[in-house]
């Protein structure tokens, strides 16, 4: 039934879209962008804008998605109506489609600060830098100890069943690509994922679509503890919300990336190229530190959100996760229903049943 | 007739470059297919693994066959880390169970535990594929399950292209420094002839000193030879220089007693005083002729050998020729000459003048230095071998077997005896090696000289 939503939900999209796209394609064709993005454009905006300031001449198209709903987007359109260039959070499908050929090669200079993991073939870049935290209200843990570990999170809520009692939020993994790739990064990263799991069934965790609506239930006070949230949400909720607080986990700290590629199919391959090309220069990467409200991967770039402040204030546990066809491993059919039914038995533990 | 001139030195090298090459293109070949299987051994490995680690998590539950996707199997794939991944999970009754759809099988492919390694064509690009089976026996699923595992081949590219581009790097490095080992050893090998040249070209005229023999044992024989033959022809010279002397002096001595004579003559009244006188003349004025001839004839020898065009010449009729004149100058004299000819029609080729001077001259000196009553045999016969002898016997006292050599050497006299002009068989010597023939001196049955001449291209 959901499925069924979904499509339908998707449908509509593309249908608005295509219209979107063909009325955008009698203008003209040569000075056009088109983007698909799975990233709120909130966040891309500035970018956006600082980017025209420096190209007026070209007409960008941004169109947002949820990231399963691009994923299928991209596999379903005809070819003449891909985008230029596509943009998700969601690790593990835009390797999937690299994987599956819609990427080109992108060789400039400019890739050349990335890290390796956020580059997998030329074609898939990571842009950036953005932790998984957990987030919890100050006022609620006044005299208690942060658990700033995964090990120390089970054994706290262990101990405390009442105090965290459904008053602890997390993804729903069966919703959000994103929240699914970081409980495929646990299982991958640690041997206790299972018991937090467990734990996280046994006080009846809040589940959720997004990492805001985790951090504002955690900062209204309806929830005590946000578990794995996005560090750049996270950090900007923080400034303003002197109730948030943030945990960088020391045993590990994953670290997500945004993801963006130029489809080989492009119609304006030029035009992709230059925004992508902005997108990692240090110009493109301070707007993305300074204005968009996630955090900038590029070295060179310092302020609050940028990799170099994190790495100096908190170092020695982030792990990126890395672009590669392992991440395709949890997008297997088989290890997709098994791994979704082992977090459905361990969450969904109902603790009412007799 | 121009002679191409070629620098032996560049001939060495250039063929020594070119053999190199051959060889280095051979073994590019070879190292080329070598770093070409050695990239597909070490990654098939890799892909095998990932496949044995996919396999062994294919499980049966509730009559559901099962895979548990091991994140190893693609993480170790990620070795390669630019290479794109696909793998296909298919049923034991041939359905898809998971992962790529329609990947590509190896052609009459029966399951089988053996991995199998193969390269097809997958969504557009060369892919390295591993196709390894497992046989599921239990009641509700029985038969293979079949894992397909495929990577694309940029890694496998770049490990045969660093392993081929090393190699050849290390093969030319050899290759130039051969090269240049070779080139210093042509040129160490050839300088000898350059020092002996610039030795040579730096001589002056009047240096008779014999060229230093270098150090090394290929060259010493052409120094020696060089040595050798600068060392004859300034004998050559010497003799010469001593018979123009020794003739001048004799010229002058007969040109002055002629004189003297004359003045003498010319004094007398005496009828028979200056008969004799005039016989005294005479004598004086035969030898002063004949020493002449022979010089001039000496010179017309070594002129017409020098440039000589060979003729047919019919060698029976120039000896009896010959023989007359010499029968009719010595009429008065008790000289007996015999002449034998084992072959009529003799041919040789040749030249007529010359020969017949030669000859001239050997028949000359048998009546020279022979008795009143000399016995002189002329003996013409084929030898073998298309060879003309020509034998001239004597019954003189012939030349004793130590001093044959010294006699057939140019400008060189036996004897102090002045009436020699040291210059007869000089002439023959010249003449015969003009013809390529041989001169032996020997003793004659009766105890004489004997003179064989062999002269080669006879026809009879």
């Amino acid at each position: 039934m959901k499925f069924l939503l979904q499509q339908l939900t998707l449908i509509i999209a593309l249908s608005t879209f295509t219209m979107m796209a063909n009325a955008a394609q009698t203008t003209d064709p040569s000075s056009s962008l088109i983007i698909f993005s799975a990233t709120d454009t909130n966040a891309m905006q500035p970018i956006i804008d600082a980017f025209k300031k420096a190209s007026p001449e070209l007409n960008i198209h941004y169109q947002e998605f949820q990231t399963n709903e691009l994923f299928h987007a991209i596999q379903r359109l005809p070819e003449d109506q891909l985008p230029d260039l596509v943009i998700s959070s969601a690790m593990d499908l835009q390797i999937k489609l690299v994987n599956d050929g819609y990427a080109q090669p992108f060789t400039d200079p400019v890739t050349e600060a990335l890290p390796g993991w956020a580059n997998w073939r030329n074609e898939a870049f990571g842009f950036t830098y953005e932790p998984v935290v957990m987030v919890y209200n100050k006022p609620a843990f006044q005299g208690k100890p942060l658990p700033n570990t995964h090990e120390k999170l089970a054994l706290a809520i262990r101990n405390s069943n009442d105090f965290f009692m459904n008053r602890i939020g997390t993804y729903d993994i069966r919703v959000s690509g994103v929240g699914y790739l970081f409980a495929s990064q646990d299982e991958i990263n640690s041997s206790i994922s299972s018991r937090l799991k467990e734990n996280l069934g046994r006080v009846v965790a809040n589940l959720h679509c997004c990492s805001s609506n985790i951090i504002e239930e955690v900062e209204s006070g309806k929830l005590v503890f946000g578990y794995n949230v996005l560090g750049s949400y996270a950090i900007k909720y923080a400034r303003t919300a002197p109730t948030i607080g943030i945990i960088f986990p020391e045993d590990y700290t994953l670290v997500m990336s945004r993801v963006a590629f130029i489809t080989r199919q492009a119609r304006h391959a030029q035009n992709a190229q230059s925004f992508l090309r902005y997108l990692l220069s240090v110009q493109g990467q301070q707007v993305i530190a300074d204005k968009s409200g996630l955090i900038a991967l590029h070295p060179g770039v310092d302020g609050p959100f940028t990799y170099s402040r994190l790495q100096r204030d908190y170092p020695l546990r982030f792990k990126p996760i890395p672009l590669g066809p392992a991440l395709m491993v949890y997008l297997d059919q088989l290890k997709q229903r098994r791994f979704i039914n082992e977090w459905s038995n361990a969450i969904l533990y109902d603790v009412f049943v007799p | 007739m121009t002679k191409t001139v070629y620098s032996l030195q560049q001939q060495l090298i250039t063929r020594t470059g070119l053999l190199m090459l051959i060889v280095f293109l051979i073994l590019s070949a070879g190292v080329w297919d070598y770093a070409r299987r050695a990239a597909d051994l070490s990654y098939n490995r890799l892909l095998n693994s990932a496949s044995l680690s996919i396999i062994e998590r294919i499980s049966v539950q509730d009559s559901q066959i099962d895979l548990d996707l091991p994140y190893a199997a693609l993480s170790m794939l990620e070795l390669a880390p630019d290479d794109k991944v696909y793998y296909e999970v298919i049923d034991h009754r041939g359905q898809h169970l998971t992962g790529y759809t329609k990947t590509p099988s190896p052609t009459n492919y029966h399951p089988n535990s053996e991995p199998i390694f193969y390269t097809a064509t997958y969504k557009g690009e060369a892919v390295s594929w591993v196709i390894q089976s497992k046989r599921l026996i239990a009641p509700t699923a029985n038969g293979w399950v079949v894992i397909k595992l495929g990577q694309t081949k940029n890694a496998r590219h770049e490990l045969s292209d660093e392993i081929f581009f090393s190699s050849l790097a290390t093969l030319s490095g050899i290759l130039l420094l051969t090269l240049l080992m070779v080139w210093l050893g042509v040129r160490r090998a050839l300088q000898p002839l350059s020092i002996i040249s610039e030795n040579l070209k730096s001589r002056s005229p009047n240096d008779r000193r014999p060229l230093k023999t270098p150090a090394i044992r290929e060259v010493t024989p052409l120094i020696d030879a060089i040595n050798n033959y600068q060392q004859q022809l300034l004998n050559n010279l010497q003799t010469m220089k001593v018979f123009i002397a020794d003739a001048s002096h004799q010229i002058r001595s007969s040109l002055g007693g002629i004189q003297g004579q004359l003045d003498v003559t010319l004094q007398a009244s005496d009828i028979d005083d200056i008969r004799s006188r005039l016989v005294n003349i005479r004598q004086q004025h035969k030898k002063l002729t004949r020493l002449t001839n022979q010089l001039l004839a000496h010179a017309l020898v070594t002129h017409r050998s020098d440039s000589m065009e060979p003729q047919s010449i019919a060698v029976n009729p120039l000896v009896e020729e010959l023989l007359t004149e010499i029968v009719r100058d010595h009429a008065h004299t008790q000289i007996d000459f015999s002449y034998t000819a084992e072959a009529d029609n003799i041919r040789i080729p040749g030249d007529k003048v010359s020969l017949k001077e030669a000859l001239k001259n050997l028949l000359e000196n048998a009546v020279r230095y022979g008795p009143e009553n000399n016995q002189i045999d002329i003996i013409l016969r084929p030898g073998d071998a298309n060879m003309l002898e020509i034998i001239i016997d004597d019954s003189g006292p012939g030349i004793p077997a130590h001093q044959r050599r010294q006699a057939v050497q140019r400008f060189s006299r036996l004897s102090a005896d002045a009436s020699g002009s040291g210059l007869g068989l000089a002439i023959v010597e010249t003449v015969i090696q003009a013809h390529q023939g041989s001169l032996k001196l020997d003793r004659s049955p009766s105890g004489g000289l004997r003179v064989v001449i062999r002269i080669p291209g006879a026809r009879l």
